[in-house]
């Protein structure tokens, strides 16, 4: 098309517009808006911390929360929480970008329209009077599961004002089978905790106590605390197997791992137990499952008080309560505790009532069953037919919402007051961090309304519950002192002696091709299918972003005609659904994967449309596998969005990622110091004497989690590019993780590597900027100046590690996926970080805005930077410590002890980068051949 | 046919000179274009929603620059004094005077004073009051003789070049920990030696301090 030409009058003013728009390129006026009253201790430009608790699955986990004038930019772990220890995981991490996130629910909604919170509480009011007269009969209240005393003290009342009122609980993810196994066995179901720091021998039986859940964290410390592979104590380092019919990041860290279907898994756990003595049939095993029991029982008697056998939550209950009698029979160190008073009724009782007409009054707080229950449950059918008064109050007006009458938007929870126990019943409180950005409600505030107390603050609420018994005189100082620490002092709840167990009947097991159903590491149970941090992240071990997929082994694939991409039909018990096909080597034969959470309809902007609806195929009974499933190919492919495809480089393996036994690793640290000759290079020595920062990464503790991940692009602006720019290659993660498949291919054993900016000492990216926006400084970071970088790319093109990221497009402001659609999220960014422009190089900078803020305050008191006063984001994330960071130069620091260890390597140390960041190898402890321990 | 007339050769060759020159010209303005004062804004006077005066606050009456400007020691922010520090004056003195009425209107609105920023740095770089201040630089190394401005200025460029030439040699602009404040400090004769004692008496790091990560991150 031809633009008409211009008229000379027009042209006369196109001419005049743009020197008037030249000229006024000029530095846009900017203000200072200091307070009317400056609040006590608030120092503008100096972050404050405070202690609070996030939760998962309804349990607590301590965060440090850092605030820059009221406005919460990143999480920690709390070190004084027991389910935190000072780690995160990814959910914890992410946290922070769902406060700020533009489609969070902002109105109170009649049906689909907006509106007015006063119409709803004039409507509410008399049938709440009404319900009271017939003693409550038809009440429901429909949450997630709830460890919060003061949320279980307002059921409580709420129960007290309606004696006829039924709670009922869902979690997607939820312990059914576990409680069910503890009771079949205990009499009881008596919530466990498994106390992987004190397990010289593990056995993993389906369980994945490394991977996504609310004890992540905890865990990951326990683990890392008996995989220390260091010269001055190789002692007690444990041994792991794991039996399990998907790769899981416990199954990526075993010793020895067996590919089992979900059956043969209960046929291990028998022959374990027949084998140790107990009174069960001995079941006839399979050469390979032989073995590995062999190996087990003979690791398992040999380690009596520190031998431990897990059950993971989706085996079913006679599997459970045959571990807890292995348990027993081991003395393992498990704690046992009892379980909460109440329990809740399940959301099967309810579907069945609201079909039937029996609801009068639904309230469903901070649940999603339209969603996350199995579709052949019909609850969201019984729920959109039904007549009853239905209100939602979530944080999104999410698939729930839209079938209730009307739906509140939930104060986030860093937001409001509440509190939380941890899975060993520690309480901490949960504090405001900002004031509600929008106008919202929190549960305290509605079960208030319930009770028809609408002065009671939520503060009030959280305070009235923990003042109940103690003498007000001291209970100021005790609330400072809770709030403070972010854990209330002695509130686990005490362990008890388990009652001897009883055997379970055996159970029939359904040979077939099976699908299991597995929590998603990015969105677990959907929930989070709005957090790009999330989305973008890539799973662990399958390096998808943006989607799921269902996963078979390459074998199976072979076998009934599929490949990579292929969109194949998933057809069980009449229910179709279409999904990706994704290969994953280590996989059972005869099953088939898929994690739930995706296929979400009204998540938001971000998470709708992504992926597969796993509940589509979920039994009504929430069972974590079904049998007789039917895999066929459409015809159709799809591309599976993976920042990093997985490729085998077997000849480089031992270079790239090496990986040492536990004997051999005891001959090299008893051996002489190995000397690392140093190759001649053209680069000028700096012989500085100021810091040497340098980072090391043990790939012996690293469990793949990606906390570190989140941390980084948390602490750093680290912008989402979207799904349509991963297909095109294209991501911006400073810190990337990359998995090693070694061994062979049917049962490959992962390593984990994380690789942020090596820091070379002679970088490769230097000398090649034309205009040395890539140089280095005193303290040797390698740094990038993003005002003087022109975009060349010359710097990535030339660095061996590909640490380096490029913003193609406007990735932090403008784009689609930036600023997610709204300002909000700008709130979010880290004020000590730039925010990164179109055109410019970015990476890795040691978290140079940490080392600052220390090296300024070492500097003002006249002091040298201490060691651990500088902790990268990363390293703070870890939950099993594997990343270290400090002064090489300094003696005594932690990264010039692990720079002498026997393992210590570099990453491509051939080419001579003289690499700032390098690894210990991984040390893994395989059964001897002959059997020593 | 001529078509041209003689002159046209000259006429040519003035044109191709003027070109020359317009281009040179050109590359001269944009090279010494950001060191003017219309970049720098050097010396401009910012219209303030309130006519205060640092003359007579800080040059007349003797105010600590900290009274105000508190938390110069503690952030890399020096502080803008909320509302209420001006009140705690003039909720006594000239309670009524008309200049003041945006004041009053702050405190009882709640509605914060809007001051124009004077002082600007761009957004990538990152400069620490409090850090400056404890190893030696005084107020007017970079603010000039505020006691005497009426309305506040910009004296130095703030120019990365500025910043470096006290970066790669501080020794001329660093003064004793007591006279950090003193608005009417002047260098010594013996600047020179004195300012090579500070370095070594303050422990200051000079060689990271031309990094670049030093004010980039």
């Amino acid at each position: 098309m031809n633009a008409p030409p211009l008229t000379r009058r027009q042209a006369a003013l196109a001419l005049l517009a743009s020197a008037v728009s030249l000229t006024s390129c000029d530095k846009p006026e900017e203000e200072i808006v200091p307070y009317v009253e400056q609040p006590d201790r608030v120092v503008p430009g100096v972050p404050m911390r405070f202690a609070t608790t996030l939760t998962l699955n309804g349990y607590g986990r301590g965060v440090i929360a850092t605030c820059f004038e009221g406005r919460p930019v990143k999480l920690e772990g709390n070190a004084a929480h027991p389910a935190s220890l000072g780690g995160t995981d990814v959910f914890l991490e992410a946290a922070i970008l769902s406060l700020y996130d533009p489609d969070r629910s902002r109105a109170v909604r009649q049906g689909l329209r907006i509106g007015a919170l006063e119409n709803f509480v004039s409507a509410l009011e008399p049938r709440l009077r009404g319900l009271e007269a017939r003693g409550g009969e038809g009440l429901r209240i429909l949450t997630g599961n709830i460890t919060s005393p003061t949320l279980l003290r307002l059921i409580g009342a709420v129960k007290g004002r309606f004696p006829a009122m039924r709670w009922h609980t869902h979690e997607a993810l939820g312990e059914e089978n576990a409680r069910a196994g503890a009771a079949m066995a205990l009499g009881r179901p008596l919530s466990t905790l498994p106390r992987l720091d004190r397990a010289a021998v593990v056995v993993a039986l389906d369980a994945d106590p490394l991977g996504p859940g609310p004890d992540q964290p905890r865990h990951a410390r326990g683990f890392a605390a008996r995989r220390q592979a260091r010269k001055a104590a190789a002692e007690g380092f444990s041994r792991l197997y794991a039996a399990e019919p998907v790769m899981s990041l416990t199954g990526a860290k075993a010793d020895h791992r067996l590919p089992a279907r979900p059956e043969e898994i209960a046929a291990v756990a028998s022959a374990l137990a027949a084998r140790l003595g107990l009174d069960v049939p001995a079941p006839e095993l399979p050469g390979p499952a032989r073995g590995f029991v062999e190996m087990a029982v003979a690791d398992l008697a040999a380690h009596p008080g520190e031998a431990l056998v897990l059950a993971g939550p989706w085996l079913p209950p006679e599997v459970q309560a045959l571990v807890h009698a292995v348990n027993a029979r081991l003395n393992a160190p498990v704690e046992y505790r009892e379980p909460p008073a109440e329990a809740p009724e399940p959301l099967s009782v309810l579907v069945e009532d609201l079909r039937f007409g029996r609801v009068d009054t639904l309230v469903v707080i901070g649940a999603n069953p339209a969603h996350d229950s199995p579709a052949a449950l019909g609850f969201a059918e019984a729920l959109g037919r039904s007549q009853a008064f239905t209100v939602h109050l979530g944080p999104y007006f999410d698939e729930t919402a839209a079938l209730c009458r009307w739906h509140l938007p939930e104060t986030h929870v860093l937001e409001g007051w509440g509190d939380a126990r941890a899975t060993d019943g520690t309480a901490s409180v949960t504090q405001p961090l900002i004031r509600p950005i929008y106008d919202t409600r929190s549960a305290i505030w509605l079960l208030n309304l319930l009770l028809g107390d609408r002065d009671t603050g939520d503060r009030d609420a959280v305070r009235a519950t923990w003042s109940a018994g103690r003498p007000s005189g001291e209970f100021e100082t005790w609330w400072r002192r809770v709030l403070h620490d972010g854990v209330v002092e002695g509130s686990a709840a005490p362990t008890v002696a388990p009652p001897e167990p009883r055997l379970p009947p055996p159970r029939a097991a359904t040979p077939g091709f099976t699908l299991l159903f597995r929590p998603d590491p990015s969105v677990w149970d959907g929930r989070y299918a709005n957090n790009a941090w999330l989305q973008e992240c890539p799973k662990p071990i399958l390096k998808q972003v943006w989607g799921n997929a269902v996963q078979i082994a390459p074998e199976e694939a072979r076998a009934l005609g599929l490949s990579a991409g292929d969109v194949s039909r998933l057809r069980l018990d009449g229910r179709v659904v279409e999904a990706t096909v994704l290969l994953q080597g280590g996989m059972a034969r005869g099953v088939a994967a898929i994690t739930l959470g995706y296929g979400r309809r009204r998540a938001g902007a971000i998470g709708d449309g992504l992926g597969t609806d796993a509940y589509a195929l979920r039994p009504a009974d929430g069972a974590w596998s079904a049998t007789g499933l039917v895999l066929e190919a459409t015809g159709r492919t799809a591309e599976i969005l993976r920042p990093q495809d997985a490729h085998r480089i077997e000849a480089d393996e031992a270079d790239l990622f090496p990986s040492l036994e536990l004997a051999e690793f005891r001959k090299k640290a008893e051996g002489p110091p190995h000397e690392e000759e140093k190759l001649p290079t053209f680069y000028e020595p700096k012989n500085g004497d100021t810091y040497a920062w340098a980072m090391v990464i043990d790939s012996t503790l690293c469990i793949g989690c990606n906390a570190c991940v989140i941390a980084c692009q948390s602490e750093n602006n680290v912008p989402v590019v979207g799904p349509d720019e991963i297909s095109r290659g294209r991501d911006m993660h400073w810190l990337r993780i990359d998995t090693y498949e070694l061994g062979p291919e049917e049962n490959p054993r992962p390593g984990f590597q994380p690789v942020p900016c090596m820091h070379c000492e002679t970088a490769p990216c230097e000398p090649v900027c034309p205009v040395a926006a890539s140089v280095h400084d005193s303290e040797g970071l390698n740094v990038q100046v993003y005002n003087r970088c022109v975009g060349t790319r010359f710097c990535q093109a030339n660095c061996p590690y590909k640490v380096r990221h490029f913003n193609y497009r406007g990735y932090a402001d403008g784009q689609e996926y930036a600023n997610l659609g709204a300002p909000s999220i700008a709130a979010q960014r880290n004020p000590e970080v730039t925010v990164r422009a179109r055109g410019v190089m970015e990476k890795c900078t040691y978290c140079t805005q940490r080392i600052s803020a220390a090296r300024r305050a070492a500097e003002k008191e006249g002091r040298a930077i201490q060691e651990g006063e500088v902790a990268t984001a990363c390293q703070s994330a870890c939950p099993s410590r594997a990343i270290s960071f400090g002064d090489k130069r300094n003696p005594g620091s932690t990264v010039a002890a692990l720079r002498e260890e026997p393992q210590h390597h570099e990453l491509l140390g051939h080419l001579n980068t003289r690499p700032r960041t390098t690894y210990l190898a991984d040390v893994r402890n395989p059964r001897p051949e002959g059997g020593a321990t | 046919m001529q078509i041209f007339p003689p002159y046209a050769d000259t006429i040519a060759r003035a044109a191709l000179l003027a070109t020359a020159g317009a281009l040179l010209g050109g590359l001269g303005l944009l090279i010494v274009l950001p060191f003017t004062a219309h970049v720098t804004r050097q010396d401009i006077t910012v219209e303030q929603p309130i006519q205060f005066s640092h003359e007579h606050h800080a040059g007349g009456l003797g105010i600590d620059c900290r009274y105000c400007h508190t938390s110069v020691e503690q952030s890399r922010f020096a502080g803008i004094p909320p509302t209420e520090t001006c009140m705690t004056c003039h909720s006594q003195i000239w309670t009524n005077a008309a200049m003041l009425a945006p004041v009053r209107r702050s405190l009882a609105e709640g509605d914060p004073i809007r001051w124009q920023r004077v002082h600007r740095l761009p957004d990538y770089v990152y400069f620490d009051h409090s850090v400056h201040v404890a190893k030696g630089v005084g107020c007017s190394t970079c603010h000039g003789a505020v006691q005497r401005m009426q309305q506040i200025r910009q004296v130095a460029p703030l120019t990365m070049g500025w910043c470096l030439d006290c970066h790669r040699d501080p020794a001329p602009n660093l003064r004793p920990k007591e006279a950090i404040y003193d608005m009417d400090w002047s260098a010594p004769a013996n600047q020179r030696q004195q300012g090579q004692k500070l370095i070594h008496d303050y422990l200051i790091r000079t060689e990271g301090l031309i990094d670049c990560s030093r004010c980039h991150r």
